[in-house]
């Protein structure tokens, strides 16, 4: 029979007691392994998408709207911008990669981006199955979209207009075709449909087309036999409009918009991207051309580092306060296991004075105290651990439907760790200061008394 | 085996007890007769070490206790005294057997669980192994006490008051059982009472 023993089975004899004396320590755990975990796992998403971007050029608005919608995809973007300005900044000395992007669309809440193969590179992200885009209407589905969404090489999926799920009108007559699926990368790569820019000009021109026939009175002719297709246009026959594509393409390229490198400065001065992805070449670019840019162009730049240094900084003090509540919390779960175990001491005098009896010296009395305490404050770290690990998984699915960050359910970390050891050493002052009666037990008195 | 002279004890709140001289051979059954508020409980702690005496000297088995320090008198009790309680001293968050084991735990010392089950044997506790010490009987718990008292194998055993409350019948059958055991363990006992019937059982007796 060892004291152990007997500590755990004094603390589950009296089960309410035990969980009124952990709740506080639960929450204040389950509260600080939470945030901290929240914090860190957001902190480092961020900053492994926002990494292969130096600066992003956009619309006029908010710097950190710009970066959020363009890097990260969290939020609307600022408005459009000429590609033919767009162009000025791609050919500029200092700029190094620069990958224009383009969206405004979604497929059941996961968007559309119009870009160029090389952002597939920048993200160093490669493929699992099937090949890049080529041509238009071709879609490089992200891994958690294809998962999620059940997508497969050859699936067709139509566009509706929007960047949320719900609403927004659908581009039925211009479904997109699957041509590969990435690898998980862990980044807002893999919550993205990823298809070429003109994709999108398409998907938008001819929706305009649909709705201002009168105005693109010149266009009609040549695309009268397109047009009426369109019309009658039902989900069955998709595979039939992606062929006469193909046929459209090869008998009139003189004209089409399906793209091709070579075609790309035919549409330059008309069309529009949302913004410009920038790396640059020299650290000088870092220096001058943001505010270059600000200065002399109807566009601006917006460096995603800094932006996302400004937001961590707002979040940051949030967790401090929330750090700090928890920290508040935990001193009074020490309070809340000093008042508990003194509560058991009082109540266990006489068993106490019954072990004196059998022998257990004073120093053994405490050993079988600490312990009980030690048990509490570890059962309570245990549960409060898991606890936060729970919230984390819940607001993970929240946040991966939301935003398409995926929260991972890592093990205890070093800071965990030293939180368990602030738990127990909470706990073993809090047995010290309950246990004095131990020194002061009468045995003979004790045991004689009620 | 055990001896004593000239205890007296002196309460810090006054009262004070002189106490008359004891001697008690190995394995020896000894009475001591008293009514209520003549030290009987007070004598039972200082002959197993609980209180210290104020004058005198109590000795069992050549050691003199008084001389004993702390640890070594945690260490006498644990392994040479065994106490039998008026009031029944259990710890309630463990089972019957749990107690006993308990009891027998001692630092470095081996558990003999032959002498374990045979004791439980003997006092018919087998059926009530797993229940909570709460959940017994008066008879149970009666029995288990005795059980604690003796399951070391003590030098000697003090009894407080082990027939109170116990009709006739009762009462013969648990003195009996005190005796059996305590020379099953070889040990001495000592029984501390107010009842006058106990003394048609035993032949050595003080009266206080």
């Amino acid at each position: 029979m060892r004291l152990g023993f007997v500590a755990y089975k004094n603390m589950v004899s009296k089960p309410l007691n035990m969980v009124l004396s952990l709740m506080l320590l639960v929450l204040s755990v389950s509260l600080v392994t939470f945030v901290l975990q929240l914090s860190t796992q957001l902190n480092g998403q961020m900053d492994k998408n926002i990494a292969p971007i130096d600066m992003v050029v956009g619309a006029k608005g908010s710097p950190l709207q710009l970066v959020l919608s363009s890097v990260l995809h969290i939020d609307a973007p600022t408005g459009n911008i000429k590609l033919k300005e767009a162009n000025q900044i791609i050919k500029h000395p200092f700029v190094g990669a620069a990958i224009p992007v383009s969206y405004g669309d979604n497929y059941q809440g996961y968007r559309i981006l119009g870009t160029e193969p090389a952002y597939f590179e920048r993200y160093a992200v490669r493929l699992q199955q099937g090949r890049i885009f080529q041509n238009s209407f071709e879609i490089v589905a992200g891994s958690s979209v294809a998962r999620k969404l059940g997508l497969k090489i050859g699936d067709k999926v139509t566009s509706s207009h929007g960047l949320a799920a719900a609403g927004g009108s659908a581009h039925d007559d211009h479904p997109f075709t699957i041509v590969g699926i990435a690898k998980t990368s862990g980044m807002v790569v893999d919550q993205l449909l990823v298809c070429n820019l003109a994709s999108i000009w398409d998907a938008h021109s001819h929706d305009e087309e649909d709705h201002n026939e009168i105005e693109h009175g010149e266009h009609k002719s040549d695309e009268k036999h397109h047009e009426s297709d369109d019309h009658d246009h039902s989900a069955e026959e998709h595979d039939h409009e992606s062929d006469h594509h193909d046929h459209v393409h090869d008998a009139e390229e003189h004209h089409h918009d399906h793209d091709n490198e070579e075609h790309h400065k035919e549409y330059d001065e008309e069309k529009e991207i949302t913004s410009l992805l920038v790396k640059f070449k020299s650290p000088l670019g870092l220096v001058q051309l943001p505010r270059f840019i600000n200065e002399n162009t109807n566009m601006q730049a917006a460096l995603p580092g800094f932006e996302i240094q400004r937001l961590m900084g707002l979040l940051g003090s949030g967790v401090k306060t929330l750090n700090g509540i928890a920290v508040a919390i935990l001193l009074v779960s020490g309070f809340s296991i000093f008042i508990s175990l003194l509560k058991t001491i009082r109540e266990r005098r006489q068993e106490l004075a019954l072990l004196r009896t059998y022998g257990l010296g004073t120093s053994k009395l405490l050993y079988l105290v600490t312990l009980e305490g030690l048990f509490l404050a570890f059962i309570g770290f245990i549960l409060g651990w898991f606890l936060g690990r729970l919230a984390l998984l819940l607001v993970s699915n929240y946040i991966e439907e939301g935003y398409g960050y995926i929260l991972q359910i890592h093990g205890p970390n070093v800071s965990e760790l030293l939180l368990l050891a602030i738990t127990l050493v909470i706990a073993i002052i809090a047995v010290f200061l309950a246990s004095t009666s131990i020194f002061k037990l009468n045995i003979s008195k004790t045991l004689s008394n009620e | 085996m055990l001896s004593t002279q000239g205890i007296h004890f002196q309460y810090p709140e006054g009262d004070s007890f002189h106490f008359p001289d004891i001697t008690l051979k190995d394995k020896e059954h000894l009475v001591i007769l008293g009514p209520s508020g003549a030290g009987k409980t007070t004598l039972l702690h200082l002959l197993s070490g609980l209180l210290p005496v104020t004058k005198g000297s109590i000795k069992i088995h050549d050691t003199e206790i008084s001389s004993l320090g702390r640890q070594e008198l945690d260490r006498f009790r644990a392994t040479q005294i065994g106490l039998i309680f008026q009031r029944y001293h259990f710890i309630k968050s463990l089972n019957l057997e749990e107690n006993l084991a308990l009891r027998q735990y001692y630092p470095g010392k081996q558990v003999d669980k032959k002498r374990r089950a045979a004791i439980i044997e003997r006092l018919g506790l087998q059926p009530h192994l797993k229940k909570k010490v709460t959940q017994l009987s008066q008879g149970q718990q009666q029995r288990l006490s005795i059980a604690l008292g003796l399951i070391h194998q003590p030098k000697v055993v003090f009894a407080d008051e082990p027939t109170s409350n116990l009709d006739d019948d009762n009462c013969k059958k648990v003195l009996e059982l005190l005796k059996e055991e305590a020379e099953l363990s070889s040990s001495s006992l000592v029984i501390i009472t107010h009842d006058q019937r106990v003394k048609t059982y035993f032949k050595n007796q003080i009266v206080l």
